[in-house]
């Protein structure tokens, strides 16, 4: 992938190679400037979750010594971590955690089981579920979320895992994108299991599935970012502590009066590691196959 | 299947005249039936249901009184609500610079990181880390950067202009609010156009640069000629995007500033969830959710014109 990515050729004219080498180099410093300017934001973030004094993280602020601690500590990231204490940050991570392994793992087999049918099945009406996927695309979540709050409230699924999950397992964007993948794999892959005796089912399960590892990562990264983050709709169906995720728990901290500052850094810290992570892990595959389909579609 | 008949039906390829097999179609409908059933269940029937509660006066909690039919005057009454046209023209301010801010911000970037670069992977994890970031989180960030008068932004204002500048309060200034918001929203998610900026720049065939170069065209000409023009679904695949998340503005101000200050940042989304949850109307707050969607149909419809403009 990465040297197809190549369309700003290398200078191959007359100029020294020593040169050109100095030019890189010092392009690259640039670069790397300017991402650290990009991100200093963040490691401001996780310099602060360091600091024990939460007055002192303010004051601290206006100065260089925000990018520094004189004698880090992990008491922050203690206190979140208990379950009982008074700000019960690591339950809302566990459920957060919940949440998201259980919308992406439902999500990738939901969505990538509709797209298979979509592109390889030989049901009547499939072009007409497919267009109407891709006109559903168009309804903003914002748009339903009125008469959906609604319904789950009189269906009593207010304040449960289940109400902040199996909303958003279906999306019409990530059936669309295992749809465009599974059609740019060579139908000859299906007559072949067919004629050796797999069943549709058996057929998308041993060879397409495994087949689509960009597909796969690229909806685990999207789904897995837009689950996490999720703020809107927890806030609307969620009273309790049982089931609010850590993104409305470090949000209530606005609200207060002494907003406890390096708490809710350390917080926001541990928020993004398992992002992070699902991040690094499928990273490789994202940007390839986020290409045209997202372009087009 | 016997070995004749597989070979003729992939040697005719389309349409291959299958015999009834109930077996398979059952399959298929087993795979294709929980998205179905979900997509319906969670997007189709409350999409409907948002258009019939927008014309009654469905309260937020059941009442004793039944719900009333009310025909349009929901929408009569937004349209009659002068913070509704705050709103509306609010998210337009903020739509209006955050596409320079946003999609320039991922444009450069994407022109950077696509070059043969040591570590380029870590760099473009570097660029991307703001777009894997919850918006919560951000808000954490930078409501401490935004503080005033003493927060690093004042500060660094303040040394540059060596104290010329006074500082500013950037989240309690209704001059100010709403820019506040477009920096740290145009950083949160630059990320994400710039991935689809770099697929963009990665479909231009070399071939097209080597032409270029053989041609004489210099790095500027290339950009201009080339780079430019092969880019142009991309362009308005990315303005779309983003005006349609423009208007979908929400979390930073319920979270920031609630709004304020003096309804500077009161937005369309925002003034939907009060309407509903603080003063329980959800008929009214479904009305202006109808709303909503239509401006961003209107929005994509323009799209979808503007890419078969293009020929794509």
């Amino acid at each position: 992938m990465s040297d197809l990515a190549l369309s700003i050729p290398e200078a191959r004219t007359a100029r020294p190679r020593s040169a050109a080498r100095v030019l890189r180099t010092v392009q690259t410093v640039c670069i790397f400037i300017i991402a650290l300017v990009i991100v200093s934001p963040l490691l401001l973030l996780v310099v602060a979750s360091l600091k024990d004094d939460r007055f002192q993280i303010l004051a601290d602020m206006g100065s260089f010594r925000a990018f520094w601690v004189s004698n880090p500590t992990l008491s922050n990231y203690a206190e979140v971590g208990h379950l009982s204490g008074q700000l019960a940050f690591g339950r809302y991570l566990i459920n957060s955690l919940i949440i998201l392994v259980t919308t992406v793992c439902s999500g990738l087999v939901v969505n990538s089981m509709a797209g298979f049918v979509l592109a390889w099945g030989s049901l009547r009406g499939r072009a007409v579920i497919l267009s109407v996927v891709i006109a559903l695309y168009v309804i903003p979540q914002e748009s339903i979320i009125m008469p959906l709050v609604i319904m789950v409230s009189r269906a009593g699924m207010s304040d449960t895992f289940a109400v902040q999950i199996v909303p958003w397992v279906a999306s019409p964007l990530y059936i669309f994108l295992f749809y465009q993948f599974f059609t740019q794999l060579p139908k000859e892959l299906l007559e072949a299991a067919e004629m050796d005796g797999a069943s549709f089912f058996r057929a998308y399960r041993s060879i397409f599935l495994p087949l689509s590892l960009p597909a796969l990562a690229t909806v685990s990264i999207l789904m897995g970012i837009e689950t996490w983050n999720q703020y809107l709709w927890p806030i609307l169906v969620t009273q309790t502590d049982y089931a609010r995720p850590i993104a409305v728990a470090i949000a209530t901290f606005f609200g207060q009066d002494s907003i406890y500052w390096d708490r809710a850094m350390a917080a926001s810290v541990l928020m993004m590691i398992p992002i992070l992570g699902l991040y690094l892990v499928f990273q490789r595959w994202f940007v390839s196959s986020f290409i045209g389909s997202a372009v087009k579609g | 299947m016997t070995m004749q008949q597989a070979t003729s039906s992939s040697s005719v390829r389309k349409a291959p005249a299958r015999r009834h097999d109930t077996g398979r179609l059952m399959q298929e409908t087993a795979m294709l039936a929980p998205a179905v059933i979900l997509l319906t269940v969670f997007l189709i029937v409350p999409f409907f249901l948002s258009f019939w509660t927008a014309m009654t006066n469905q309260p937020l909690v059941p009442r004793p009184t039944p719900v009333r039919f009310v025909w349009f005057n929901n929408f009569l009454r937004i349209f009659q609500d002068d913070l509704f046209w705050t709103a509306l023209w609010n998210v337009s301010r903020f739509t209006f610079w955050i596409i320079p801010a946003q999609c320039g911000l991922a444009f450069a970037t994407a022109l950077l990181l696509h070059q043969k670069l040591p570590l380029r992977n870590l760099l473009r994890g570097m660029f991307f880390l703001p777009a894997i970031t919850s918006m919560v989180v951000v808000c954490v960030i930078w409501g401490t950067l935004f503080q005033y008068p003493t927060g690093p932004f004042n500060q660094i204002l303040g040394f540059l202009s060596g104290g010329a500048i006074q500082p500013i309060d950037w989240l309690g200034d209704p001059q100010w609010a709403m820019f506040s918001l477009v920096l740290l929203s145009a950083w949160q998610a630059y990320g994400f156009q710039m991935i689809v900026y770099l697929a963009g720049l990665q479909g231009i065939p070399d071939e097209l640069y080597d032409a270029a170069k053989i041609d004489g065209a210099n790095a500027f000409r290339r950009f201009w000629h080339v780079t430019m023009p092969g880019l142009r679904p991309t362009h308005v695949f990315v303005l779309v995007i983003t005006t349609i998340q423009a208007f979908k503005l929400y979390t930073q101000v319920a979270i920031l500033t609630q709004g304020g200050p003096k309804s500077s940042t009161e937005t369309v989304v925002h003034y939907m969830v009060r309407a509903g949850f603080e003063e329980q109307k959800m008929g009214y707050a479904s009305a202006v959710s109808v709303i909503l969607f239509v401006i961003v149909l209107v929005i994509a419809l323009i799209q979808r014109q503007l890419l078969r403009r293009f020929d794509v």
